[in-house]
């Protein structure tokens, strides 16, 4: 294989590696502040694409319309979502509460496939289908555009969590539950922010990914690869689930250039399982120690 | 005394059930008993020693194609030894995974054990020339020495009673010395490993028993449903595991059962409903952790105090 096909293919894997990155990272942020897994994150990202390409089709709007829809469907969905079911789990543990977000993932994939139907959709794109050639190396757009865009959302959550108020303070209850309370922070508003910022996240990672994966309602079964990604990086780590999601995206496109087809789709998890039993935290993550 | 009048009267329903009942519910009475298995299984694991796994489907599948295969190529085997045979081998399976994941905890050996059952359905699929791969694998009939079990009936005795066996056995845990020590580490690990309880070496049993458990369940499993293909035992049924032991109950015996059926029977009821089956189903999973928060064993256990 020539050097120039090798990197359309890591190019084309860092593209599908960083839509796993965003949804690994809004997995991470409502786990940083809530300690829950959830669940339905793939559903929400399906649900505001959804929404988006619904209202652009029946008014017949510029597509550019369809990313600010899709980030105002997802922070509504996290907002009602957020006060309406998780915080009246009072009293219930991490495992009641991820089956709740369990639940609700599976009630919204229904409600998708009634209202949409259970279909593919082709989905526009922002960008020209027209590979580019970059010397030898042609790429598709669409790759350049999704790895740009990821990585720009990527720096503004850096600065997010590096220097605003807002940032500080979801730092701080990842930190320390009670100790930030007692700074004055409250810690229901950051539980609340952090569905909306996670699901926001996960609407554009919708947006960027539909045109090339179809809108679908089982396009929300993206979480298991986010999922994936954020173990791998080391859960909790944002710099861990971006790496997470790039190897796992480029593990994913190059496996099958050299292996047999046979176990060409478990290559993903068994390297996962190797690395997990040699870095059991993950790359980036930190075994916390036990305190007795 | 109360507690053993119930027993027996349930004892009794559980023996009369195929005279109570039509035939298909004799069938969906088998197959709460095999998932009742699996949870009991799985909460051994999850419930006990606070070890989450997603691949119970990858252990069940492993106890179904044992049992299935062996009884193709050596249908003189009693229907017990080919039990037996399945439990074991995938209790080897268990503790050869289960001794490198002591080091994984929480999310990590979450997604260890999903990676497990994924590798699992493709190795099943991919090894076409003994399992069938894709096609599928038609499971003959169990036989008990000159017996053949034909009907839903002579298999829902044979499911029962294997049931009955494990769920005493596990109920009985308390009794044994690793009963004790799985119960303490349920408890507080720390606590128990203070104790002098080696935390790491239960874990790894109970990685096994778990296991074993699943593996019979799914020798089970096979001959009930009379016909095996990998792609069944996807995530979603491990996933649906995790929904029984939490439901019913974490690290409670009586949970396991009742979670399994809430399940089982909620998946079969709901079929009815097509397209807003996922959303009943969703939606009941959700009200059930708000209502009962600790799962149906924890709301009796507040009942009882009460």
């Amino acid at each position: 294989m020539t050097t120039a096909a090798l990197v359309h293919v890591i190019v084309s894997g860092l593209a599908t590696g960083s839509v796993y990155a965003l949804m690994a990272l809004s997995l991470v942020i409502i786990y940083n502040a809530t300690r829950t897994l959830n669940f339905a994150q793939g559903e929400m990202l399906m649900i505001s694409t959804f929404v988006a390409w619904s209202v652009q089709q029946t008014f017949a709007l510029p597509l550019g319309v369809i990313l600010p829809v899709a980030v105002l469907a997802a922070a509504a969905v996290a907002l009602v979502f957020e006060r309406l079911v998780i915080r009246r789990a009072i009293g219930a543990t991490h495992w009641d509460v991820l089956i709740i977000t369990l639940g609700l993932s599976l009630a919204l994939r229904a409600v998708a496939g009634l209202a949409w139907s259970h279909d593919e959709f082709p989905f526009p794109s922002f960008f020209p289908g027209r590979p580019i050639a970059l010397g030898p190396v042609r790429v598709a757009p669409v790759s350049l555009g999704i790895i740009g865009a990821s990585l720009a959302l990527m720096l503004a959550l850096a600065a997010l969590f590096r220097w605003t108020r807002l940032g500080r303070a979801m730092r701080a209850v990842a930190q320390n539950q009670r100790a930030a309370r007692l700074m004055g922070i409250s810690v229901e508003r950051v539980y609340s922010l952090a569905w909306v910022l996670a699901a926001v996240v996960g609407a554009i990672a919708g947006v960027l990914v539909a045109p090339v994966i179809f809108l679908s309602s089982k396009m929300g079964l993206i979480v298991i690869n986010g999922f994936t990604a954020a173990v791998l990086g080391g859960f909790g780590s944002m710099p861990g689930a971006v790496l997470g999601g790039m190897l796992l995206g480029v593990l994913e496109n190059l496996a099958p250039l050299y292996l047999p087809s046979g176990i060409r789709y478990s290559v993903p998890f068994i390297v996962l399982i190797a690395i997990l039993l040699v870095r059991p935290a993950g790359l980036l993550g930190r075994i916390e120690p036990r305190k007795v | 005394m109360r507690a053993r009048w119930a027993l027996g009267a349930l004892g009794a329903l559980l023996a009369a059930w195929p005279w109570l009942a039509p035939r298909y519910f004799v069938f969906l009475a088998s197959l709460i008993l095999v998932n009742a298995v699996v949870a009991l299984g799985l909460n051994l694991l999850s419930g006990y020693t606070n070890q989450l796994s997603f691949g119970h489907a990858g252990f069940l599948a492993i106890g179904a194609y044992t049992a299935a295969l062996l009884t193709l190529h050596a249908p003189a085997v009693p229907v017990v030894a080919t039990l037996a045979a399945a439990g074991a081998l995938t209790a080897v399976v268990g503790l050869a995974f289960g001794v490198p994941c002591l080091r994984l905890s929480g999310l990590y050996l979450a997604m260890a054990t999903l990676a497990f059952g994924f590798v699992i359905t493709e190795a099943i699929l991919n090894l076409d020339g003994l399992t069938r791969g894709a096609d599928g694998l038609r499971v003959p009939v169990a036989r008990l020495g000159g017996w053949a079990l034909a009907t839903d009936t002579a298999r829902y005795y044979l499911v029962a009673g294997v049931t009955v066996l494990l769920v005493a056995a596990a109920a009985n845990l308390a009794r044994t010395r690793t009963g004790r020590a799985l119960l303490a580490i349920r408890e507080s690990e720390i606590a128990a490993q203070a104790s002098g309880v080696p935390v790491a070496r239960y874990k790894t049993i109970a990685f096994g028993v778990s296991a074993f458990y699943t593996g019979v369940a799914g020798g089970l499993f096979a001959f009930i449903v009379g016909f095996l293909s990998p792609d069944a035992f996807d995530v979603f049924m491990s996933v649906d595991f995790v929904v029984m032991i939490i439901v019913g109950g974490l690290g409670s015996v009586p949970g396991s059962i009742v979670g399994a059926a809430v399940v089982t029977v909620l998946h079969d009821s709901l079929a009815g409903f097509q397209n807003y089956r996922p959303l009943v189903f969703g939606l009941i999973l959700v009200a059930c952790m708000l209502f009962m928060p600790g799962g149906i064993a924890g709301f009796g256990a507040r009942l009882a105090r009460r």
